[in-house]
């Protein structure tokens, strides 16, 4: 080839990579027997394995944590490794800054920091951390395969053989992701366990993709963030769920779904075999689920309305409710439930007709955002589900629903649905003219203002005052009136011309309870199919077994 | 988790305050340090004649903090990390470790005396409660550009924030904010017109009172009233606790702090309960205690269980 230079294959190496990996392994030689390193020596085998600068992917969901990792990384030496660049998908334990405020670690790439979210914005200010990129969670997994794969995973597993099988079992999460995208790059991947045995229940991640495990000091944390005791659902959450259930899920026929987490979906999962079944939806709409094992959803799986749930990660006191129900669940050959966050959020994204959740600011055209002055909170999975993924094609009538125009091109939509009341407690509006968010972004020099879902994804607003059908506007102006129309009394509410109410009524664009046949004195908490978390215990057969919070009785 | 211990300001002052903490020998003799700084008996500060005077009020308030902050230690109830509001800084400072007890006793003192010469009269601070901070924002701004001298002062929590100024123009921002919406307002039985620019003189005088001063490294991190970041530095602390009486108080930022770093009881020392109000309010799944209400063996059996979990 004229004029291609041809580098030399003598002079060049392609396994620099495999080279630098095998040569950080000799370090550890005297520290690790096996695959295994010593508990009380893991502090120095990072030292060994990390060198300064490196990618390190550290396992931190919502859920799980490799809490004795990161609690390990806290304490190296800043002298020995530093400048590190922190891949995490939560930011959510104290240690997960410390290690910035030492230096240990510079730069961070997130997808959500909520029980960090004030101290990260400090440390951002006062130039402690280096941002990279606020991302979804799927942004963040893929990157892992592109330009943001690392050189070092620390994981979390419930069990490891010596060959270093792991058993995640119903927490796998977003294990099994982190560890191929280090795996098959000559990363190293390190995995802490709760206990070493002879042999695992079944193999969730293969020994191959595994370089060491190590035995934690205590069991990696689990949060049951996913919990919502019935006790604190309100009659406003239920009118608003009657109102879904009615004026979307059964108008639409949605059949495939994900709920955010929050006392509204929960209020609609309680509904569904009481409101619901009196509507004679049963077997017609909310048969497939992509979403948390939400111990609300006990009643309604239990009296035949779920066809299949896939998990992001798992829920605590969940276990033997989901073991003893195989046929609504994905378990393993061992009987457990298998999740994984990646897959379940590309199912949330891609495959189901609705999502519906809920935010704490929302402006005039349906933006939405849950960062709030001075916090830098990232939103994890809800834009994932809250967005219209615009190349898809489906055939679901949901989906072909959302057509509003006859043209032979016309695309249906993916339903994303915000649930909220127009006031938060405190008296402080909902529904705003314009979003803290900007001000925050242009805080903390973001590259993009920190919007949790675009309001032109936004197929539907429902408050309680009525349900915005915001994909029938046929313009923005009309899409800002109908979201003012169902405002109430927030600043955006108030400048809405109530005579315009009917009109945007009869022209099917909001519809008031109503409208809807629900009477709003119907709307009570005696229809939730479980009041207390002890009647979802009883839902449950005594399966479903409540962590010591929320047990009351 | 952790335990924070929050020393309280000028707002949670009580007749007595003293001379109802527990009879107790480090009681006495925090009370016999401080007399010997101040070449009177300190018991007798707290009457109600007597704390009609900021310097009386706040040296109590540093005596009734530390007094009972070192009652609990003795029993092994420590913090992990403290706070004060307002003067309730200087007691804070002196459990993390940072500033000797006496010479808080005589800085404290010093800072009473020019706060209350500053404004002999027509100063003071309101509160606003239920307004979302940004709208408050907008009124201040509108006053302060007609020439009103009126301030954000402190940031207690979301929905209660107190300003400063003349007593005129925290009047009309006062009842602005009534008519945006405020869920309740009111004028504070306080008339000192603190933690805003009309003090930047006192600040100066203890940036230059504090000088002479040792500061040593804080034990535990110290929350700044001014930046509401975890402070390590003894200089960071020194700075602070000179210019917090000129700058708000970010306490709602400084306690939400403190719950992210990990803090899940959150102690009041005496007197009174106004930050535990508050931080019930904040961190409904954090626990909070007031040891005036709760006494010091419900706090100490508390704190001690939070040390040992298991």
């Amino acid at each position: 080839m004229v004029g291609v230079k041809q580098v030399s294959s003598t002079n060049r190496s392609w396994t620099k990579r495999r080279d630098a990996k095998a040569e950080r392994l000799k370090n550890v030689e005297g520290i690790s027997s096996g695959k295994v390193i010593p508990t009380d020596r893991i502090i120095e085998a990072l030292e060994s394995l990390i060198v300064p600068g490196d990618r390190v992917s550290l396992e931190g969901n919502n859920q799980k944590q490799a809490s004795f990792l990161s609690a390990a990384l806290n304490k190296v030496s800043p002298s020995r490794i530093h400048d590190l660049h922190m891949i995490m998908s939560s930011i959510s334990r104290p240690e997960h800054l410390d290690i910035f405020e030492k230096g240990i670690a510079k730069k961070v790439d997130f997808a959500y920091a909520g029980p960090q979210s004030l101290r990260i914005a400090q440390m951002l200010e006062d130039g402690k951390v280096k941002m990279g990129e606020i991302h979804t969670y799927l942004e963040l997994y893929s990157r892992l395969f592109v330009d943001l794969i690392p050189s070092v995973a620390l994981v979390a597993a419930d069990k490891a053989d010596k060959e270093g099988n792991l058993y995640t079992g119903p927490n796998t999460e977003e294990t099994p992701t982190l560890v191929e995208a280090t795996a098959f790059r000559d990363g190293i991947v390190i995995a802490q366990v709760n206990e070493l045995v002879d042999e695992v229940p079944r193999v969730d991640i293969p020994g191959s993709w595994i370089d060491f495990v190590t035995v934690a000091d205590k069991p990696y944390e689990l949060e049951p963030l996913f919990t919502r005791d019935p006790r604190h659902i309100t009659d406003l959450q239920v009118l608003m769920a009657m109102m879904i259930i009615r004026g979307i899920y059964e108008r639409h026929e949605v059949q495939s779904l994900n709920h955010g987490i929050g006392y509204n979906t929960a209020a609609i999962e309680l509904l569904l075999p009481t409101y619901g079944e009196q509507l004679g939806l049963r077997g017609k709409i909310c048969k497939h689920w992509a979403s948390n094992p939400h111990p609300t959803l006990i009643p309604a799986i239990e009296s035949g309305w779920v066809e299949s749930i896939h998990c992001f990660g798992g829920e605590v006191g969940m276990e033997e409710y989901v073991r003893a129900r195989p046929d609504v669940f994905f378990t393993g050959k061992d009987g457990s439930m298998r999740s994984n966050r990646t897959l379940s959020q590309l199912a949330g994204q891609y495959a189901v007709d609705l999502f519906v959740g809920s935010t704490l600011q929302m402006d005039q055209d349906g933006n939405s955002s849950t960062v709030t002055s001075g916090r830098l909170a990232g939103f994890g999975g809800a834009p994932n589900m809250g967005h219209d993924p615009r190349g898809r094609r489906h055939s679901t009538p949901a989906w072909l629903n959302m057509m509003t125009s006859d043209d032979p091109l016309a695309r249906g939509k993916k339903l994303v649905v915000q649930v909220v009341e127009t006031f938060q407690t405190g008296n402080t509006p909902v529904i705003v003219e314009s979003l803290d968010a900007i001000d925050v972004g242009r805080n903390a020099e973001l590259a993009t203002t920190p919007v949790m879902i675009y309001g032109d994804d936004v197929t539907h607003l429902v408050t309680e005052e009525g349900i915005a059908y915001l994909y029938k506007a046929s313009s923005m102006e009309e899409r800002r009136e109908a979201v003012a129309a169902v405002a109430g009394v927030t600043p955006v509410g108030l400048k809405h011309e109530p005579k315009r109410t009917d009109e945007l009524r009869r022209s099917g664009i909001i519809a008031l309870p109503e409208d809807l046949g629900i009477r709003r004195t119907d709307a009570n908490r005696s229809l939730l199919a479980a009041k207390s978390v002890e009647e979802l215990v009883e839902w449950s057969e005594g399966l479903y077994n409540p962590p010591a919070k929320f047990r009351s009785w | 988790m952790s335990v924070a211990f929050l020393f309280p300001g000028q707002g949670s002052q009580q007749v007595n305050m003293l001379k109802r903490l527990p009879d107790h020998w480090l009681v006495d003799k925090t009370l016999d340090e401080a007399s010997e700084v101040l070449n009177e008996s300190a018991i007798s500060l707290d009457s109600e004649t007597n704390l009609q005077s900021t310097v009386a009020v706040q040296i109590c308030l540093l005596i009734a903090g530390v007094s009972s902050a070192r009652v609990l230690a003795a029993n092994g109830a420590k913090p992990d990390l403290v706070a004060g509001h307002s003067v309730g800084a200087f007691g804070a400072a002196v459990i993390a470790g940072v500033l000797d007890f006496q010479d808080a006793v005589s800085v404290v003192k010093q800072r009473g005396e020019w706060m209350e010469q500053s404004y002999p009269e027509g100063y003071g601070m309101g509160v606003v409660l239920g307004l979302p901070e940004q709208i408050l924002g907008e009124i201040l701004a509108e006053h302060l550009s007609q020439g009103e001298d009126v301030y954000y002062a402190n940031l207690n929590s979301k929905d209660q924030i107190t300003i400063s100024g003349t007593i005129e123009g925290i009047k009309k921002v006062l009842d602005k904010a009534k008519e945006a919406g405020a869920r309740k307002t009111e004028l504070l039985n306080v008339n000192v017109p603190s933690h805003c620019p009309l003090l930047d003189t006192v600040s100066e005088k203890l940036t230059f009172a504090l000088k002479n001063i040792q500061f040593r490294n804080p034990e535990i991190p110290f929350a700044g009233n001014r930046t509401a970041r975890a402070l390590r530095d003894p200089e960071a602390i020194k700075e602070d606790l000179a210019q917090s009486v000129s700058h708000s108080v970010k306490w709602h930022q400084a306690t939400s702090l403190f719950y992210e770093l990990g803090a899940r009881l959150f102690v009041e020392l005496p007197p009174g309960r106004v930050l535990t109000d508050l931080s019930c309010h904040a961190f409904p799944s954090a626990r909070s205690v007031s040891v005036d209400d709760s006494g010091f063996h419900t706090a100490q059996v508390l704190i001690n269980r939070v040390k040992q979990p298991y």
